[in-house]
């Protein structure tokens, strides 16, 4: 299951980095908790079709904009969790093939349920939960 | 000696007791590394960005001809 997921490494704006990443980052995330994101992120993939993606870390202000931003790297059926855990800000970014099958009322939703997770703190928890309740949405192909 | 035995029996069999009880309470969590997430306190790592396979990213930063626009999806804070 695990080993497929490539993890990009940088703020988004610099180039982009395939591979094992830094080691600061890392030690943000258990390897139990890695192996949990790893296995609903390849799942809810191969499930729906569709391209999900989490990105964790800062957003610049406004963060909405940001996070917009970064999805323009992504494809048309993708999906993108930006979660900033420093700011308590997460977003949720659908594009024009991907939102005819999340519209915004499920992404509100699975928002709704990230955000009681990340208020306990539960940061893969929320990831997990979301990914599981957008990809439940979206369906099978 | 007399004076060592009341050191013994009334200083250091209470504080083995409380120590025995601090260990109980809390050895768990000082031997394993607790969720390091809590709301409120800033976050130090690094962004990273996952993606289920590498071919996700298709346009590299700094073209914005053929970038995928955002249509929907919704926001939140905690």
């Amino acid at each position: 299951m695990s080993g497929d997921v490539a993890k990009v490494s940088g703020s988004g704006n610099g180039t982009v980095q395939y591979g094992p990443g830094t080691k600061s980052f890392d030690q943000a995330f258990n390897a139990n908790q890695l192996t949990r994101m790893d296995e609903a992120l390849t799942l809810s993939s191969r499930e729906t079709g569709l391209v999900f993606s989490v990105y964790v870390g800062e957003l610049h202000a406004p963060t909405r904009a940001h996070a917009e931003a970064l999805f323009e790297r992504l494809t048309d059926d993708a999906v993108l969790l930006a979660i900033s855990p420093g700011q308590r800000t997460l977003h949720i970014v659908t594009g024009p093939e991907s939102s005819k099958r999340l519209p915004n009322r499920a992404c509100a939703l699975a928002a709704l349920a990230m955000r009681a997770a990340f208020a306990n703190g539960d940061l893969t928890g929320g990831i997990v939960t979301g990914l599981r309740m957008l990809a439940d949405s979206a369906g099978r192909i | 000696m007399n004076g060592w035995l009341t050191f013994l029996v009334y200083a250091c069999i209470p504080a083995g007791i409380i120590a025995l009880v601090i260990l109980g309470v809390y050895g768990k969590s000082l031997l394993r590394q607790p969720s390091r997430y809590r709301p409120g306190r800033p976050w130090t790592y690094e962004p990273a960005w996952y993606v289920p396979h590498p071919d996700a990213i298709v346009h590299q930063s700094g073209l914005p001809s053929g970038s995928t626009t955002a249509v929907g999806g919704a926001s939140g804070e905690w």
